[in-house]
């Protein structure tokens, strides 16, 4: 995700769930309800596009401090 | 012991054995005999042969006075007990092996051998071991840097840290040949987790693996993006669990600028480690759980706000739109007769206009909701688990009662407006059979009987059609 305005995986968590509060209480007009969707929408895209991107990867850093793929031994589990 | 003595003196005294004439002693100035004279360096590397040939290994209990490290790093330290005493000392090398902290009054069984400080002419045990008599040694040596840690604050509550919510890679210090490693895998496999594991290998046994462990905690801290660090090993003896009680490992576990989680042997184990870490999980397999739970946990979360941000927005533009649809079908909406005052043509105008208008609006709204929910769909297809529904059928229960409420609210304004346009209209009145009496030219709506005569024509408007009349009589 490019959006700059979300911050973090956990901000974003959190500016979602406020989104719904507002929504849940609010007296809001249709449009501002809206504006608020697609925001949360948005947020909530962000997030799993941060889940997804994570990627299955192991790797071995030996004595010199270099990063090595892990033997298929260890990958396959 | 007697032995020891004889070899320096056999000389002596065989010289002493030479005979002399008795006269020649009585008439001779007094000669001493022929004597073996020793240096003192001599004797005293005699003597310390000596000593080292025949107390190559000895076991000594005794207490402990007299303790300290040099700044050279090695102990020095008296062994005694109530009739004598025994110098000693331990090598910084052979030092830092041993499990506990030396102090004075300690009751201890030392083992070693015995030497000779040439310089002081002192014989000395040169100590390779010492363990406290009586409780077990390691079990001192844990309550001892138990307790020094605590004291220095390493164990507080407010130095724990909290896992990120998603880490972005997973530093381990482990065995590579250990349990440990494979449960790990194995776990975050099973989970379908996604992770970025960094494995730092270390020897987690032995006298090397404190150390190594440290060392592997110092690099696998280097690595950029590796934001939670799993340090740990399978179960096995207390003496094999022993470097996560040692200092060093605890001191470097303390330093890692990450959250450290534990995960050392069995469940009923407790080392330092386990106190200096930020989470202890009881488990190499448990630690991997515990970051994937998390991870879990924060989609749920995620999930869960989804849902309710889309049923609330969707309920909302759905309840709108079936009111709308309803005032369609309300008699204020329904088609005008002809030829009726033009007020009422201009409300059904205002009625359908305002219908038209809100219902573009709510169509092109429900239209992006859909897009938008479309495109929602993909990311939701597999990623919720079954434990998460269940948690959110709370959260929809909550979620229904608001959207109730504000379709309520919604429904009553729309109703309000309603009525405002009906009340505009005559035809709601006809609608409930009343009728309206004009003059033969409806010109005039009749209000008074004595306006007509009987005979005259008028023009009756009912609800749907007129009628064209007689007065047959007034009254």
């Amino acid at each position: 995700m490019t959006d700059t305005s979300i911050k973090d995986f956990e901000a974003a968590i959190a500016e979602l769930e406020s989104i719904v509060k507002k929504l849940e209480d609010g007296d809001l007009a249709l449009e501002q309800s809206l504006a608020l969707y697609e925001r949360g929408v948005q947020l909530s895209r962000f997030c799993h596009a941060r889940l997804e991107a994570a990627e299955k990867r192991i790797e071995i850093l030996n004595e010199r401090g270099e990063l090595k793929p892990a033997p298929d031994s260890l990958t396959r589990g | 012991m007697s032995d020891l003595f004889d070899l320096p003196f056999e000389e002596d005294d065989e010289a002493a054995g030479l005979d002399a004439p008795a006269d020649a002693r009585r008439a001779a100035p007094l000669e001493p005999p022929a004597r073996r004279v020793f240096r003192v360096s001599d004797l005293t590397v005699a003597i310390r042969d000596l000593l080292e040939d025949r107390f190559v290994e000895v076991w000594i209990e005794g207490e402990l006075s007299n303790c300290k490290v040099w700044n050279n790093g090695h102990l020095y330290f008296t062994l005694k007990d109530d009739r004598s005493q025994l110098k000693g000392f331990m090598f910084r090398s052979t030092l830092r092996y041993l499990k506990f902290k030396p102090a004075d009054g300690q009751h201890v069984i030392a083992r070693g051998k015995v030497t000779v400080y040439e310089p002081r002419g002192e014989y000395q045990l040169e100590c390779e071991h010492l363990e406290p008599k009586g409780v077990g040694a390691l079990q001192v040596a844990f309550e001892q840097l138990k307790q020094r840690l605590q004291q220095e604050g390493l164990f507080d509550a407010d130095r724990k840290r909290p896992l990120p919510a998603l880490p972005r890679k997973i530093g381990i210090v482990t065995s590579l040949d250990g349990a440990a490693i494979r449960d790990i895998v194995n776990v975050l496999g099973r989970r379908h987790a996604n992770a970025h594991l960094v494995i730092c290998p270390a020897r987690v046994q032995g006298a090397d693996a404190a150390p190594d462990v440290a060392r592997a905690l110092r690099q696998i801290a280097r690595v950029p993006g590796v934001d939670v660090v799993i340090v740990g090993r399978g179960g096995g003896s207390i003496e094999d669990l022993w470097a996560f009680n040692e200092e060093m490992v605890a001191r470097a576990i303390g330093r890692v600028p990450v959250p450290v989680i534990s995960a050392v042997g069995h469940e009923t184990d407790y080392t330092i480690a386990d106190f200096v870490a930020d989470v202890r999980a009881p488990t190499p397999s448990a630690a991997a759980e515990i970051v994937v739970a998390r991870q879990d946990e924060f989609c749920g979360r995620i999930d869960r706000q989804h849902d309710r941000l889309v049923a609330l927005v969707r309920s909302r533009v759905q309840g709108l739109s079936r009111r709308v649809h309803a005032l369609d079908s309300r008699p204020a909406f329904a088609g005008v007769p002809r030829g009726v005052a033009m007020r009422s043509r201009d409300a059904s105008e205002l009625s359908h206009a305002l219908t038209r208008a809100v219902r573009e609006r709510l169509g092109a709204r429900t239209r992006r909701l859909q897009l938008l929910d479309r495109e929602l769909q993909t990311f939701d297809a597999g990623r919720r688990l079954a434990g998460i529904r269940t948690r959110l059928v709370a959260a929809s229960e909550r979620l229904r009662g608001a959207a109730a409420r504000r379709r309520d609210r919604a429904a009553a304004q729309f109703h309000e407006s309603a009525a405002r346009l009906e009340s505009l209209s005559p035809l709601a009145v006809l609608g409930r059979g009343y009728a309206v009496a004009w003059n033969a030219a409806k010109t005039r709506v009749l209000r008074d009987a004595s306006a007509v005569q009987p005979g005259d024509a008028i023009a009756v408007t009912l609800s749907r059609g007129e009628i064209e009349a007689k007065v047959t009589k007034t009254s």
